[in-house]
């Protein structure tokens, strides 16, 4: 399979902090990858070493088969805003349009101008001044109308209100149809956009524990919900992502799909159980400091 | 687009702050040099006299306020102007060189400004009345040959030494500009304890002016040099 990125046994570590620890990932061209995790699990560390922002302390970082770091060709087709981005001073909407497609030969000012008008972006505020929801919308349009072959989008949704969302989806969807590309996307809204993602790659302190396409994530979990003492005999011989318990109830995240296994013995015990969206693998991944000092069964967090 | 010259275009964007501050800074400073002429021929000096002409040469507010300025952009046109080029795809040698080009191109800029107002002050006889605004001692007395080295070096000098001061920032935090400031005294005080009797002797056979205009140039090479180093190994977070 022809992969657009690819990272190869990369360590990243600031002093005493190891921000990515031995990762290994192929992201295949054209797809639309969620990057989920928590905050610090090395989100946008990683997607700084994919833009040749940075370069590991180990390993190998290839985007369509070169390092990026310094690279000139590779590196002009790379979109890479930050959710942090910081600005020149005194820079004005005009000015960033203005000079984008210097660097971006792919430029399309029409899908800019669109992008602009529709997230009602302040022409005569200087960028450092915009809100939260503002930023992100600049973020926005320099990710899609640059029409890079490899996008990434860092915590695009940051501070945007549900209809700004809801035209993101839109836009990208369409935009990715006409001009098709790699994008990387990372959010905490996991469930408003699960459904734009063809492969998901989930991160958990620097580490990556999941990394597959979206169909198959969805099948990598299940939710077991009933009677403490049921839902115990369902996990016994499974590994618990996530668990907590309210009264005699308790909720648990099991490693594993719903098959026909699972279906008859909840039947047998009495308790429900569904498949894991993509939001409850990421919490149950995510809760991971409550379960590293327990038994993986049974646990009450 | 070259890489280079669209790292130098990102600056040239602001056309406002690059072509046109520098000529309001100038335009303020030339009213109060006016303003404070007039003050001291209210109070009874006499316009053309040796000590006008040697007091008002002594100004040097339109120098120190234009470096002041030079010196702000040089630092922004690294600290704040570097994640943004890197987010838009720009290669760290790439940015570098865009912005010693753009600071040629400002320092061109300004020599051609500054020349063209000192001859217009020498031509109508110090503006008609014996106001010295631009033919004062730090702009080289009224003499061109003097005039162009010392403004395309010196705006050179402040944005390039900005820039250096950005790039430590960029590099090291906070930390940065206060060591490399303190480096940097310390290196000019051992340097002048070093050559201060080579430099006696060179103000006695005046060749002063000529170490000065290399000085600068070897100041210049080395901020732009450090900045490739400093911004090479720089992470932006």
């Amino acid at each position: 399979m022809n992969h657009a990125i690819e990272l190869r046994s990369v360590t990243r570590t600031f002093r005493d902090t190891r921000a990515l620890d031995d990762v290994g990932l192929s992201i295949p061209t054209g797809a639309i990858c969620g990057l989920l995790g928590r905050n610090g699990a090395g989100k946008t560390t990683m997607m700084s070493l994919v833009a040749g922002h940075d370069r590991p302390s180990r390993g190998e970082v290839l985007v369509h088969g070169e390092e990026p770091f310094e690279n000139a060709s590779v590196l002009s087709g790379i979109s890479f805003v930050r959710d942090n981005q910081r600005y020149p001073d005194d820079y004005y909407l005009q000015h960033v349009l203005r000079i984008a497609p210097s660097f971006a030969p792919r430029w399309d000012a029409d899908l800019a101008a669109e992008l602009v008008a529709r997230f009602r972006l302040p022409e005569g505020t200087p960028v450092k001044k915009y809100s939260r929801g503002q930023l992100s919308g600049v973020a926005i349009v320099l990710g899609l109308a640059s029409r890079a072959p490899v996008t990434l989008l860092d915590e695009p949704y940051l501070g945007l209100d549900a209809s700004a969302r809801t035209l993101f989806h839109e836009i990208l969807v369409r935009d990715v149809g006409e001009a098709p590309r790699t994008v990387l996307l990372s959010t905490h809204l996991i469930d408003e956009s699960e459904s734009l993602f063809s492969h998901v790659v989930l991160m958990d302190r620097g580490r990556i524990v999941v990394q597959t396409d979206a169909d198959e994530a969805r099948q990598l979990a299940t939710c077991v919900t009933g009677l403490a003492d049921a839902v115990e005999a369902f996990c016994r011989g499974r590994e618990v992502l996530r668990a907590h318990a309210v009264a005699g109830l308790r909720a648990v995240t099991v490693a594993g799909p719903v098959d026909d296994d699972a279906r008859s013995l909840a039947a047998d015990l009495n308790v429900r159980i569904k498949g894991a969206s993509l939001q409850e693998l990421a919490i149950a991944h995510g809760s991971g400091d409550a379960l590293e000092n327990s038994p993986k069964e049974g646990v009450s967090a | 687009m070259n890489g280079v010259r669209a790292a130098a275009r990102l600056h040239f964007t602001k056309k406002e702050m690059t072509f046109a501050v520098p000529l309001y800074i100038t335009g303020v400073a030339a009213v109060i040099t006016v303003l404070i002429s007039l003050m001291f021929w209210r109070a009874g000096s006499s316009i053309g006299s040796p000590e006008w002409i040697s007091g008002s040469r002594s100004n040097a507010s339109i120098a120190s306020w234009l470096g002041g300025f030079l010196t702000y952009m040089g630092v922004q046109s690294v600290a704040t102007t570097f994640p943004f080029a890197l987010t838009l795809g720009s290669t760290r040698r790439a940015f570098v060189g865009g912005t010693l080009l753009w600071a040629v191109g400002t320092a061109a800029y300004l020599t051609m400004v500054l020349t063209a107002l000192t001859l217009l002050e020498l031509a109508t006889g110090h503006w008609f009345v014996g106001f010295h605004v631009f033919d004062v001692s730090t702009l080289g007395s009224g003499d061109v040959t003097r005039l162009v080295p010392i403004v395309f070096l010196g705006s050179l000098f402040c944005l390039t030494v900005g820039g250096l001061f950005g790039a430590s920032w960029t590099r090291f935090g906070p930390r940065g500009p206060a060591v490399l400031g303190a480096g940097l005294v310390i290196l000019t005080l051992v340097g002048l304890v070093l050559t201060l009797p080579s430099l006696t002797t060179a103000l006695a056979s005046s060749q002063l002016w000529w170490l000065v205009v290399v000085a600068v140039a070897v100041v210049i090479a080395f901020a732009a040099t450090a900045t490739v180093h400093l911004l090479r190994s720089a992470t932006v977070r």
